[in-house]
């Protein structure tokens, strides 16, 4: 949610874009789940090879740890590897149980893309975690790779000011979207109220997302970075129940129902 | 316990100090105990519409720097008895109010009140935060117009998502819909927004309607909080709207533009 009024720069359609990207990540394999004892070890190794690891990100790779989650001291890990300069950044491998544990501290388990790793079993893939889930929330199900997210449901009114984003799936929002309000989705949005805010669709590249709204009334409609705002939607059906996509670089709005 | 119930709006000048006084005094005149606090550091309306300005010694920011004790910038009403103001500060700004120093107020005030109301400043800025922060139950004041609306949607939003409540993920903070400066001839005309517009973007119930009335300005010039005045249409549509606040069951009224007989129009005279 942005609080504060934009300052006056000329205004821009993508505060963001959101890409994929691979990166080289070092794994930290725990094979003690004790801080006292890892965090010393570490340290003796990076004193021989002074600023190797200095402010890297790794993953913590939690295969080879035997114990139970609850014995393994994840804050004193993170506050020991952060005080050598290391910054752990997620997890990889280990139990549903083990990578939930570590979730609960702020590190989400990060696939691993390239099968690098080799000799590790290969990590059940995880849906993408919030930063900071409750602990208290039931392990990610495993699902095979490339499997589709579940669609983001929102039964709320989106108010002014609210922005809703559903992070690589579709959005359905039963409410309104109201004036002032957005709703972003890498897929497809349906709207089962009014669409009075904006609606962008698709991500930056996703040009078979459409956007669907029981009562079309919006202030800008985007898919794939292609936008429209409301005076240029003249010629579309306001009012109407209305599906828009893209052919080509053009929208189009075709009432449906 | 205690309830804490801000009045807010967003935009300014829709009539959030005006059904501030008119609430709490309602709420009083019904032998709730009942105190309405000022947020607006540094313009300080509250003390004007309710008619005490000429004893105000201390205030909020007072209180909670430790200069004065709560009780000494209390300021009991002489009409009801149940009820109190906490004046605003006018030489400070609203920096001046920290989350600590209202929650123990609010606090204190919890042991000795039934409602706390919360006048809150316009905008969504700290001082608007900190008056709903609190809060329980929120009166949101729009008028029939849309940028009205739109910012009624907005502090909605806030609500629902800076709100303490929202914070520590306990049921939401109880949302009324309160329309002011309804005027029915001119919706009539089409030149304001219609009821069921405002209620179908804002989708939250609808605590009551105050007519456009000349008796507000009037009360507010004079220190009464216009729900004292029985005789006016803004003074009995709060003395509804206190009602259902309380539960009980009302019809809505002044809806509808007054249509006016022969002898008004020939003579003048407006809806008062």
């Amino acid at each position: 949610m942005s609080a504060a009024p934009r300052p006056d720069t000329p205004p821009r359609l993508e505060p963001f874009r959101l890409r994929g990207a691979n990166f080289n990540l070092l794994v930290l394999r725990l094979l003690d789940p004790r801080p006292e004892a890892v965090v010393p070890a570490i340290g003796d190794q990076f004193r021989r090879a002074p600023g190797f690891l200095r402010f890297a990100p790794v993953v913590l790779g939690l295969a080879d740890l035997e114990v139970p989650p609850d014995q393994v001291d994840f804050p004193g890990l993170i506050a020991g590897l952060r005080g050598l300069e290391i910054v752990p950044i997620g997890t990889t491998g280990g139990t549903p149980e083990m990578r939930n544990a570590a979730m609960a501290y702020g590190l989400p388990p990060i696939r691993s893309a390239g099968g690098k790793e080799s000799e590790e079993p290969a990590p059940a893939p995880t849906a993408a975690a919030p930063a900071e889930p409750p602990a208290s929330a039931p392990p990610p199900p495993p699902q095979p790779a490339g499997a589709m997210r579940p669609t983001m449901v929102v039964d709320q009114p989106v108010r002014a000011g609210q922005r809703v984003w559903a992070q690589g799936c579709d959005l359905i929002v039963t409410a309104t979207v109201n004036a002032g309000g957005e709703v972003i989705a890498d897929g497809n949005i349906h709207v089962y109220g009014a669409l009075r805010g904006r609606a962008i669709a698709g991500g930056g590249d996703n040009a078979e997302a459409r956007i669907f709204a029981q009562n079309f009334d919006p202030e800008l409609i985007s898919i794939a970075g292609y936008y429209a705002v409301r005076e240029g939607l003249a010629g579309a059906p306001i009012g109407r129940a209305v599906q828009v996509r893209l052919t080509g670089e053009r929208m189009r709005f075709d009432p449906i129902g | 316990m205690a309830q804490v119930v801000v009045v807010t709006s967003g935009k300014g000048g829709v009539g959030k100090t005006t059904s501030s006084a008119a609430f709490a005094t309602g709420l009083a005149q019904r032998g709730k105990k009942t105190v309405v606090i000022d947020f607006d550091v540094g313009l300080r309306n509250l003390d004007l519409i309710m008619g005490v300005e000429r004893r105000v010694v201390f205030d909020i920011v007072n209180v909670i720097q430790g200069e004065a004790r709560l009780n000494q910038a209390l300021i009991r009403d002489k009409r009801v008895e149940t009820l109190s103001i906490l004046p605003a500060s006018q030489t400070r700004d609203k920096d001046a109010l920290t989350k600590e120093g209202v929650q123990k107020i609010i606090e204190e005030l919890a042991k000795e009140f039934d409602y706390i109301l919360c006048d809150s400043p316009a905008g969504i800025e700290k001082g608007a935060l900190l008056a709903l922060y609190f809060a329980d139950q929120a009166i949101v004041v729009t008028n029939p117009e849309v940028s009205s609306v739109r910012d009624s949607d907005r502090i909605l939003g806030v609500l629902q998502s800076r709100s303490k409540r929202a914070e520590e993920k306990r049921d939401p903070v109880k949302e009324h819909l309160l329309v002011t400066r309804f005027d029915p001839a001119r919706v009539e005309r089409g030149e304001m927004l219609k009821l069921e517009d405002i209620q179908e973007i804002l989708s939250i119930p609808l605590l009551g309607v105050i007519p456009e009335s000349e008796s507000v300005l009037r009360a507010s010039n004079t220190g009464t909080p216009v729900i004292m005045d029985g005789e006016s249409n803004a003074g009995q549509a709060y003395a509804d709207a206190v009602a259902r606040f309380l539960g009980e069951e009302k019809p809505h009224r002044f809806l509808e533009p007054e249509r006016k007989g022969l002898f008004k129009r020939l003579f003048g005279g407006r809806a008062a």
